[in-house]
């Protein structure tokens, strides 16, 4: 099992969401996150204040799943995330131990269906 | 209840005890095992449940439930106290809280307070009061108990005020009769007298700190029927406020009718609490959406030939719902606000009587402030309905909100046949009067608890306690909406980390009232038989907008707003707002940055009003982003978008059929080159008057019309372009000591300046004087056509003026911006605004020779905002001349 985390552009989270179910991936964690990479953040200005956004607005998926999805999905979030700017995000893979449904108990990837 | 626990004796209810653990029976101890008690018990639950299947009512439920527990309790009492050979003096079992009302839901806890004569009977008592506990819990009771001696009784216990309202509920089960006489009517009834402030006051507390777990609503979706506001334990702490300080109807000001509808939503509650209970098996009182059809489909708590429209039975189930637990709500908050009598001497009674309430005089209205709440003095004058919208108006625009009474004697004076009716349609100014004030919510909100919104805008019936099943709100749509116009209204305060961007623009928004008018309606769809629901809200819209009589323009931008509040949240969430494109995109529907403002607005206070999670930091921060981006976008791309007129076809057709006579070449000729935000901010009748002044040019050379409005002046001046002509504009009106808030400045093609100036009269030297309209007019002319000269005029004013320091001090910051127009210079100025500001900017200007091409000149309190589009010789401003002009800026600002 592997666990896979994807901070992506908030923009191309629905699509991502879509592509993912699509390939038959339903469960995520979703969380709103701050951040940057080599995207650093800019400065407005409105009404004679300045807003600094150092760090960029994302959002960071976090799945877990059979070694024989990671490479379908790392795929599909590869064509529905890119939009070939800086800023596009970053996959992480990890691999995973154990996981256990608390409901019943059930181990390793019985636990992830 | 959970009482505070003494080791060794109280046994609280946990909810990880198992209700039923069956032990091996103690035949030793107990005459009638646990193997035989427990099915005899078992079998007469089902009984009972069988008989509310069958349609009994949740009264007599409730009462075989108590009758059942409390013969348990007697025969296993009875049969422990036998088999130890002990005798019940000095010992008795009570029921408290709910049970001692005799209102035991089929899952809730058993209450139960054992109270000794004394220590030593605590101590004889302690193992078969543990076997006793044992054994209940063992024949399937939740038993939630607790100990005191009589002496103990007697102390008030600061820290545990849940005990001592719980033991206001006090019923003898069994034990020593003489005992609990003695407690009842001798031990207790001292100290609760003395603990009453503390007991109301507790009551007060606790119910508040209850009802803002649940946002101080009853409209949830899912409603928790005992502890959500108006649930069950609304009744209760009624009930106890009335136990506490006085039972007398008199003094609660209730009337009969009342009491019978308050008794009738107990009894619909109590059946819904029944039927939760025994649909999950477990003292769970969430009403959730599944159990809303489920009851509906049973008519629960309906008369039997109760008519529902079948097609959404649940939705009208679930109103009735809502019709019922505002009664037990409503009768708590008003007695909520009630004070409680307190004891006072001679002394004191005769000076409060000659002092009399204190009331904040009502200057003649039948209505006042007292003690911050707005109450009515004379009911009879309420029949006119104008008086009582002026009062809501007094709400919405101080922020006061009306008393509990003052909503009833309203109530009361709306259904009495007897006072006629004056004045029964409000207009749309009276209307817009409490919508575009600061605190609209504060009047909205009873003015819809009271059937007056519905009034006014019937197409608000159909939300009215609407559920609609939907995974992330928490309300209903009515309550939703109000939600968001009380989030706005929140921004006047300090507002939390969120808020704190957007309070500066609700305080200065435009046409606040028409953006509190959207929100009313922006749902309203949900209630229709459509499939989008942005469309049946538009729909509805067509509807009231004739009914109030809004004009067209007015009309146009509710429905912009109205049929765009999805589009600025899809924007942040689905599109890439640091995107040039976006913005740029997003720019082009929204069109004005004063629309922008709104729709920022309605967006944020959509987003916040879902619920009390749904508006992120995150989410606000995006929303900003996407605000300010848009924002800068329409005041640094200004001159980018120019007018062609002959692109304009229905404009031109629309001025054309205004003037009646005109030749579509001439509004052509006027029309062309003129910014695009010149159309943006104009209406077709605005541009129709523009062009009328612009006819005139030929024979007087300088044109200006003055409009006063609700409360500010604004002034437009036609004129051909010259050198300094807007710093001299500005310059006559800081001479007659006028504040300009807004300006923008516009030119065409053949070099017309068309110049608009909104300004608030600060010595109300027009207002109060109509004959100094025409001097004010004459003296603006005299002066731009240099027929007199404006050092007089400003030397005049310089020497009566008296400056007030200011209250916020605004540094001063000067940017160039040469990216952003291919033809001028951006100057951007934001700096402490004062009279005369605007024509030093502009002197200076003049000065060095800078032009204006477009001006946009705002205010926000304290600080001015202004930007000029500037060219030098027909070029943008050098690096020198940028820096020669930041130096004279800076000296005359400093």
């Amino acid at each position: 099992m592997m666990k896979l985390e994807a901070i992506i552009q908030p923009s191309r989270f629905e699509s991502v969401k879509d592509a993912l179910v699509e390939i038959g991936i339903e469960g995520m964690t979703v969380t709103e996150v701050r951040g940057h990479g080599r995207q650093k953040g800019h400065t407005e200005v409105y009404r004679g204040r300045e807003y600094t956004v150092d760090l960029l607005p994302k959002i960071k998926l976090e799945l877990v799943l059979p070694d024989k999805l990671v490479d379908k999905a790392v795929e599909t979030i590869l064509k529905t995330a890119k939009t070939g700017k800086i800023g596009d995000g970053k996959i992480f893979l990890t691999r995973v131990d154990d996981a256990i449904r608390i409901r019943n108990e059930e181990r390793g990837e019985n636990a992830l269906q | 209840m959970n009482f505070a626990a003494r080791p060794g004796l109280d046994r609280s209810s946990d909810p990880k005890n198992e209700p039923r653990r069956r032990t091996a029976p103690d035949t030793q101890r107990l005459v009638t095992p646990v193997s035989t008690l427990a099915p005899q018990i078992d079998s007469q639950r089902q009984r009972i449940r069988d008989g509310f299947a069958a349609g009994a009512s949740a009264k007599e439920t409730l009462q075989a439930l108590c009758a059942m527990a409390d013969r348990s309790i007697e025969q296993v009492f009875a049969e422990l106290q036998s088999a130890r050979g002990m005798e019940s003096q000095g010992l008795c079992v009570l029921a408290l809280g709910g049970y001692g009302r005799e209102l035991l839901f089929p899952y809730s806890d058993l209450d139960i307070l054992f109270v000794f004569g004394n220590e030593r009977a605590e101590r004889d008592f302690r193992p078969l009061i543990a076997e006793f506990s044992k054994t209940l819990w063992d024949v399937g009771f939740r038993v939630s108990s607790a100990g005191r001696t009589l002496e103990e009784c007697k102390r008030i216990e600061e820290d545990n005020a849940e005990f001592h309202l719980a033991l206001l509920d006090r019923r003898y089960i069994t034990g020593d009769q003489e005992l609990f006489e003695r407690l009842d009517s001798k031990v207790l009834p001292g100290p609760e007298r003395q603990a009453r402030p503390f007991l109301s006051a507790q009551i007060r507390k606790l119910t508040r700190e209850r009802l803002a777990r649940y946002g101080n609503t009853i409209f949830h979706l899912e409603p928790n029927v005992k502890e959500s506001p108006g649930g069950m334990r609304d009744f209760q702490a009624a009930a106890w406020l009335r136990q506490v300080c006085g039972e007398k109807r008199e003094f609660w000001n209730s009337t009969a009718a009342e009491e019978e509808l308050a008794s009738g939503a107990v009894d619909f509650l109590s059946a819904i609490r029944c039927f939760l209970h025994y649909s999950n098996q477990r003292n769970d009182n969430t009403l959730t959406y599944e159990l809303q059809a489920k009851a509906a489909e049973r008519g629960l708590g309906l008369p039997p030939n109760a008519a529902l429209d079948n097609r959404r039975s649940t939705a009208e189930w679930m109103r009735v719902y809502f019709r019922q637990a505002r009664t037990l709500n409503r009768q708590l908050l008003r007695y909520m606000e009630q004070k409680a009598p307190t004891q006072q001497s001679l002394r004191q009674r005769i000076l409060s009587a000659a002092r009399g309430p204190k009331i904040d005089a009502g200057d003649g209205k039948p209505f006042a402030v007292r003690d911050g709440l707005l109450e009515v003095l004379d009911q009879t004058a309420l029949a006119d309905r104008a008086v009582l919208f002026s009062l809501f108006a007094m709400a919405a625009k101080t922020g006061v909100p009306l008393s509990r009474e003052a909503e009833r004697t309203i109530a009361y004076v709306m259904l009495h046949p007897e006072l006629t009716v004056r004045n029964a349609q409000i207009s749309w100014p009276a209307f817009q009067e409490i919508l575009g004030s600061d605190f609209p919510g504060v009047a909205l909100r009873p003015m819809q608890r009271l059937g007056l919104l519905t009034g006014i805008l019937p197409e608000f019936a159909v939300i009215d306690s609407l559920v609609v099943r939907d995974f992330y709100h928490r309300y209903t749509v009515d309550e939703h909406t109000l939600r968001t116009i009380e989030h706005l209204q929140e921004l006047a305060g300090p507002p939390d980390a969120r808020g704190v961007n957007y309070s500066s623009i609700w305080k200065t928004v435009d046409r606040r009232d028409l953006l509190i008018l959207s929100l009313l309606l922006h749902d309203v769809g949900k209630g229709m038989p459509v499939e989008n629901h942005v469309a049946g809200s538009v729909q509805a819209l067509e509807t009231a907008a004739a009914r109030l009589k809004l004009s067209a323009d007015e009309k146009t931008e509710v429905h912009f707003l109205i049929e765009r509040h999805l589009d600025m949240s899809a924007t942040v969430q689905r599109r890439d707002i640091f995107d040039p494109t976006t913005v740029s995109g997003f720019a082009s529907i929204v069109q004005t940055p004063e629309r922008l403002q709104r729709l920022c607005l309605l967006t944020y206070a959509d987003i916040h009003a879902v619920n009390p999670e749904a508006l992120t930091p995150w989410k606000a921060e995006m929303l900003w982003q996407l605000f300010v981006a848009t924002s800068n976008h329409f005041s640094r791309t200004l001159d980018r978008d120019r007018l062609h007129a002959l692109d304009e076809v229905p404009v031109l057709q629309q001025v054309r059929k205004l003037t009646g006579s005109a030749g579509t070449e001439s509004i052509e000729r006027f029309l062309e080159g003129f910014p695009r935000r010149y159309l943006a901010v104009h209406t077709p009748s605005d541009v129709a008057g523009h062009f009328g002044l612009y006819q005139k040019l030929d024979a007087e050379p300088v044109q200006i019309d003055l409009v006063a409005t609700q409360h500010a002046y604004s002034l437009t001046l036609l004129t051909a372009d010259r050198p300094a002509l807007f710093a001299t504009i500005a310059g006559v009106l800081a001479g007659w000591g006028m504040n300009i808030i807004k300006a923008d400045a516009f030119a065409n093609a053949a070099g017309v300046v068309l110049d608009t100036f909104h300004f608030t009269d600060l010595h109300r030297t027009l207002e109060l004087n109509p004959t100094e309209v025409e001097r004010f007019c004459k003296s603006l002319l005299d002066v731009v056509r240099g027929t007199s000269p404006l050092e007089v005029l400003l030397k005049s004013r310089a020497s009566s003026g008296r400056q007030r320091p200011p209250k916020v001090e605004v540094a001063t910051r000067i940017s160039f911006d040469d990216t952003s127009s291919t033809h001028s210079t951006l100057l951007e100025i934001v700096t402490q605004d004062h009279p005369g500001l605007l024509h030093e900017i502009g002197s200076a200007l003049a000065r060095l020779d800078c032009n204006i091409e477009v001006a946009l000149v705002d205010t926000e309190g304290q600080k001015a905002i202004d930007v000029f589009y500037l060219t030098s010789q027909h070029k943008k401003l050098g690096a020198q001349k940028q820096e020669t002009l930041r130096e004279l800026l800076q000296g005359t600002l400093a």
